[in-house]
């Protein structure tokens, strides 16, 4: 395994094009998921220094958020004052000291906790073997939507983001393209594993906000009062008369919800249907918190 | 001084023994510290004489030693719950890179005797094999040669179906006063509660660990345990060695709570590769192999029945145990609680021990007492409904006078005090007002719980206490001290009877050189041991230096008294520095011996508690917050508050993890625990923890011990889980059949 301290943005997008390349921030989840075998990069190219870790506004009253901003930079940003829903899901977020050495490309582009693709006895579907072992194990954690994976989203920050209509912006050596947030993510099939939409040699670059939403909030269950995944969590944003809704723990992927009808297409089963209650529970108090 | 054999009984976690002791009657005609004793150190609040270190991180635990040419151990284990080794490549792994010794399953382990790696494979993290390599990375990387094939067979990890198939691994057993079912039939009142609850994993932050170096004039052991005596004894065993050829050190001991009782494998398999590499061998577990094997509370499922008089009198009690042992069996005091919490004439209490394929449970934190604690007194709140009687009142009413399993009468019993400080402490009058505030849409309700357990302690329990001529004391003792508390309470107790300033004593534990006999750090029975022993000791010391002083001054001793450090005659003519007299000696020390004499036979002696918790439920989401616990115990007098209060604290929230989070969750398909990592296992954090209120009831137990002083590790840790549990019923009118209280359970409890 190497290891390559890039010097600039452009040096890093060259590094990444390299077979086997993986990018490093924080390092809070690469470092997990190589202790546990899910993830064997031949080359480590450190993103830490290239000039990401700035929070600047845009001409239209948004931010532009650098891929390694710290998610406790986030929780406590003045700039992200009027974005309460993404303040308080960074603050949310895993424990102090992983908020200090997390950021926020890393939040959005960490893999799933589902304990059989973590744990070292199974070689799951997800990880590229031949059996969903949570569709026919303990699966009271995971989603509420049937497929191939039944893994829950585990980022804080995803739907707190796509609440606030933000895009993230994708650049590789062949140029930049920007995505919504949950456009960011797709659901796995059986030729393509990966839950995420960027493009071999892509980079996460930025988070861009527009400009603030009237009122946005953030409500998570987790397992414990601190230090603990969302079981499941809801931000809500009021834009106008429009109130915008996105939920994680409850399918592959970070989803938006209908706020009238937030259980639609999230079915459950024996083991996961309590997970609908308390979603319902979280859009209804959202909602009322925007409202 | 002479010696006489004494034979009396000794109390480990429920089970009483008789013992054979040797009294020496230099220990004897000591007197004691009376109830209302003037006592200046002993009572006050003193520091933890290991607290700078561990806080500094200078503390060196079992896993941070090395040493000159230290071999670092890895272990091939069972990647199935059932099965068998079919291939195993022992001579690929000897010629990997870096290796220098290996055992395999053929190879005898010291005298051959003990069993430590296996080819019928009967759950996942079964040690198969294990070796030894220069580095770390070395030994890891050379398991992959061992190119280990396994037969996958039969195994069972459901509680339910192995119970049905009969599946023991020991007998089941009965234990019953009287007749339950006739009296449960002709009962005014019956309730009846079934629960599961969780296997909780101990979790010590340092996991199990040993570093040994056996060399041709013996083999010193390092290591991570709870009983340094206990595991010299078992490793002489199983070497076929004599137990002065061994020497277990264990000065820095990051946790335990049961797991770490006995030997264990872990020194085993490192003092047979240090004695085929001819080099010293470390052996620790990763936090994964800790989950997995370090040990755990086992899994039950619990059926309380109980029957009542209207007046509230239980007039049947049966409760019956269902228990997953693993593969091993062990006894664990599952009956104590329905034997003798309550006055009861008719008792049936049946354990039924099923072999599962996992580890063999092993001892947690008042093992089986704190399950059934859970059950039973969730039972009891049942019927106080039932009865339409206040549940503290009930629990009153019910209060035995006597031990219900001996009819002897207790030492000391002070529960009733515990139930009316706690209820003051708590604000329980209040709790239907508490409960009737729903304002917020949040459910708060609030529940008690007694607790019973032993904690006496006994002999053997040895201390020596040395006084030098820079007046300087050390008091060496044969205990370890795994964050208890204990060395620092040993350092107060001397303290007191020295006379001389704190910071002037030395502790000395953790080694089994000094050949010092002392207790287990189990069973709640540290205090009780060694403390007299103590004591007896640095009288005698004491009584030397007054007698020197005697000499010098021409006064006599009796006349003479050292207190703070001065060295005063009754009538204050003479006030000087303790060290006047010592200042002769030179190199010569004062220095005597004490020993714990043995306990009484006509009474038993136990500890006891109320807790109350008071907890808020949202209905929407399922969490239950627990606000505030009050914890009121009777375990005769507190040496230190301090680390007696830190104790009661950890007691809390190691069993509000049982309540609220921790639970071992096994995969059906390949036997596998799901959550062998600290980020699954959900132990409770910081933010968890609720307004925690103490208090000591109860007056010293001179019937236990001179110093009056009993066991509190395992006290703390009983009733919480079913205090919180009673709360929860309380709040929102409904009883989870099975614990922890997920979101989960508590949203499908509700629905």
């Amino acid at each position: 395994m190497e290891y390559a301290r890039a010097g600039s943005l452009d040096e890093a997008l060259l590094l990444l094009e390299r077979a086997g390349a993986s990018a490093l921030a924080g390092g809070t989840d690469l470092a997990g998921q190589i202790d546990r075998g899910l993830a064997a990069p031949e080359l480590i190219v450190d993103i830490s220094t290239v000039g990401l870790e700035e929070i600047t506004p845009t001409d239209d009253g948004g931010l532009m958020i650098g891929a390694t901003v710290t998610l406790a930079r986030l929780a406590s940003a003045t700039e992200l004052a009027s974005y309460a829903a993404i303040a308080t899901a960074a603050g949310l977020t895993a424990s102090p000291l992983l908020r200090n050495q997390g950021t926020i490309g890393g939040n959005l582009c960490q893999r799933t906790r589902c304990w059989y693709y973590r744990g070292l006895e199974w070689n799951c579907w997800l990880a590229g073997g031949d059996t969903c072992y949570a569709q026919i194990g303990e699966h009271s954690k995971h989603n509420l939507q049937p497929g191939d994976c039944i893994s829950a989203h585990p980022s804080d920050m995803a739907p707190a983001l796509a609440a606030c209509a933000a895009t993230v912006i994708a650049r590789s050596t062949a140029g930049e393209r920007e995505l919504a947030v949950l456009d960011l993510y797709r659901r796995p099939s059986q030729d393509n594993r990966s839950l995420l939409a960027l493009r071999p040699g892509e980079l996460l670059t930025h988070v861009r906000l527009p400009a603030p939403p009237e009122a946005s909030t953030y409500r998570r269950l987790g397992e414990r009062r601190a230090f603990s995944f969302p079981l499941v969590s809801v931000a809500a944003a009021r834009h106008g008369d429009r109130i915008t809704v996105a939920a994680t723990g409850v399918a592959n992927v970070p989803v938006a919800l209908d706020p009238t009808d937030p259980l639609r297409d999230l079915p459950g089963n024996p083991q996961t249907g309590w997970k609908r209650r308390a979603l319902h529970t979280l859009v209804q108090r959202a909602t009322d918190d925007v409202g | 001084v002479t010696t006489r054999i004494v034979r009396t009984v000794r109390e480990f976690e429920g089970t009483s023994v008789d013992v054979v002791v040797l009294v020496d009657d230099s220990d004897e005609g000591l007197g004691e510290w009376p109830v209302d004793a003037a006592l200046s150190v002993v009572g006050r609040s003193q520091s933890r004489v290991d607290g700078p270190v561990k806080v500094s991180g200078r503390a060196r635990y079992t896993v941070d030693l090395a040493l000159p040419g230290m071999l670092h151990a890895a272990a091939l284990r069972s990647p199935v719950a059932g099965g068998k080794v079919a291939h195993l490549d022992l001579e690929g792994a000897r010629t990997a890179p870096g290796v220098r010794a290996v055992l395999g399953p053929d190879d005898a382990i010291g005298s051959g005797s003990v069993r430590a790696l296996f080819t019928e494979l009967e759950y996942v993290g079964q040690p198969i094999a294990v070796l030894a390599a220069d580095t770390p990375a070395q030994a890891d990387s050379a398991l992959a040669a061992f190119a280990l094939r396994v037969e996958p067979g039969w195994f069972s990890v459901d509680l339910m179906r192995s119970l049905y198939d009969q599946r023991f691994v020991s007998e089941p057993i009965e234990e019953a006063r009287g007749d339950s079912e006739a009296a449960l039939a002709r009962s005014d009142v019956t309730v009846a509660l079934e629960l599961e609850t969780p296997a909780q994993l101990q979790t010590a932050f340092e996991p199990h660990a040993a570093l040994a170096d056996w060399r041709p004039d013996g083999l010193t052991v390092y290591l991570s345990t709870q009983s340094m005596f206990w595991a010299r004894a078992e490793l002489a065993r199983a070497l076929g060695i004599a137990q002065d050829e061994i020497r277990v050190v264990s000065e820095y001991v990051g946790g335990g709570f049961g797991g770490k009782l006995g030997a264990g494998w872990e020194p085993l398999v490192a003092a047979e590769l240090s004695r085929r590499a001819g080099r010293p061998v470390r052996v620790a577990n990763n936090r994964h192999d800790e989950q997995l094997t370090g040990g755990h509370r086992a899994w039950q499922r619990q059926t309380v029945r109980l029957g009542a008089s209207r007046e509230g009198r239980l007039t049947a009690i049966e409760h019956d145990t269902v228990a997953a042992m693993g593969v091993t069996p062990r006894p664990v005091p599952f009956r104590m609680v329905p034997m003798t919490l309550y006055r009861c004439d008719a008792v049936t209490a049946r354990t039924f021990p099923v072999k599962l394929n996992l580890r063999g449970v092993n001892a947690f934190r008042a093992p089986g007492a704190v399950e059934a604690t859970t059950a039973f007194e969730q039972a009891m709140d049942e019927l106080a409904a039932a009865l339409e009687i206040d549940p503290l009142q009930l629990r009153r009413i019910n209060h035995a006078d006597t031990d219900q399993r001996t009819g002897k009468p207790y030492s000391r019993k002070a529960l009733l005090a515990c139930y009316d400080r706690a209820a003051e402490l708590a604000g329980w009058a209040d709790r239907e007002a508490l409960r009737a505030d729903r304002a917020d849409g949040l459910l708060r309700g609030m529940g008690c719980a007694s607790q019973i357990w032993g904690g006496g302690g006994g002999p053997p329990a040895q201390a020596t206490v040395r006084l030098g001529g820079d007046g300087a004391a050390t008091v060496v003792t044969g205990v370890q001290d795994p964050g208890t508390g204990t060395l620092t309470a040993v350092r107060t107790v001397a303290a007191e009877e020295l006379g001389i300033p704190i910071e002037r004593i030395r502790v000395r534990g953790g080694d089994t050189v000094p050949n010092l006999i002392g207790p287990a750090a189990g069973g709640s029975q540290t205090t009780g041991s060694i403390m007299p022993a103590v004591r007896q000791a640095a009288i005698k010391v004491r009584t030397k230096l007054l007698d020197l002083a005697a000499e010098r001054f021409e006064l006599a001793p009796a006349d003479l008294e050292v207190r703070d450090g001065r060295l005063r005659s009754r009538d204050r003519v003479l006030d000087e520095p303790y060290t006047v007299v010592l200042a002769e000696l030179g190199d010569s020390t004062l220095e005597a011996a004490g020993a714990r004499l043995p306990n009484i036979t006509d009474a038993s002696i136990n500890t006891f508690g109320c807790q109350i918790a008071q907890v808020v439920v949202d209905p929407g989401l399922g969490t239950v917050v627990v606000e505030r616990i009050v914890a009121v115990h009777d375990v005769g007098r507190i040496i230190n508050p301090l680390t007696a209060t830190s104790q009661v604290e950890g007691g809390i929230l190691q069993s509000l993890g049982f309540a609220l989070c921790e639970e071992r969750v096994l995969d059906p398909t390949l036997g596998a625990p799901t959550n062998s990592t600290l980020d699954d296992y959900k132990l409770p954090t910081i933010a968890d923890v609720p307004e925690i209120v103490i208090d000591f009831v109860g007056a010293p137990d001179l019937s236990a011990n001179a110093t009056g002083a009993k066991g509190l590790g395992e006290p703390p840790a009983i009733p919480t889980c079913a205090a919180i549990a009673n709360a929860f019923a309380h709040a929102t009118g409904r009883r989870c059949t099975a614990l922890p209280l997920t979101p989960k359970r508590v949203l499908e409890c509700l629905a």
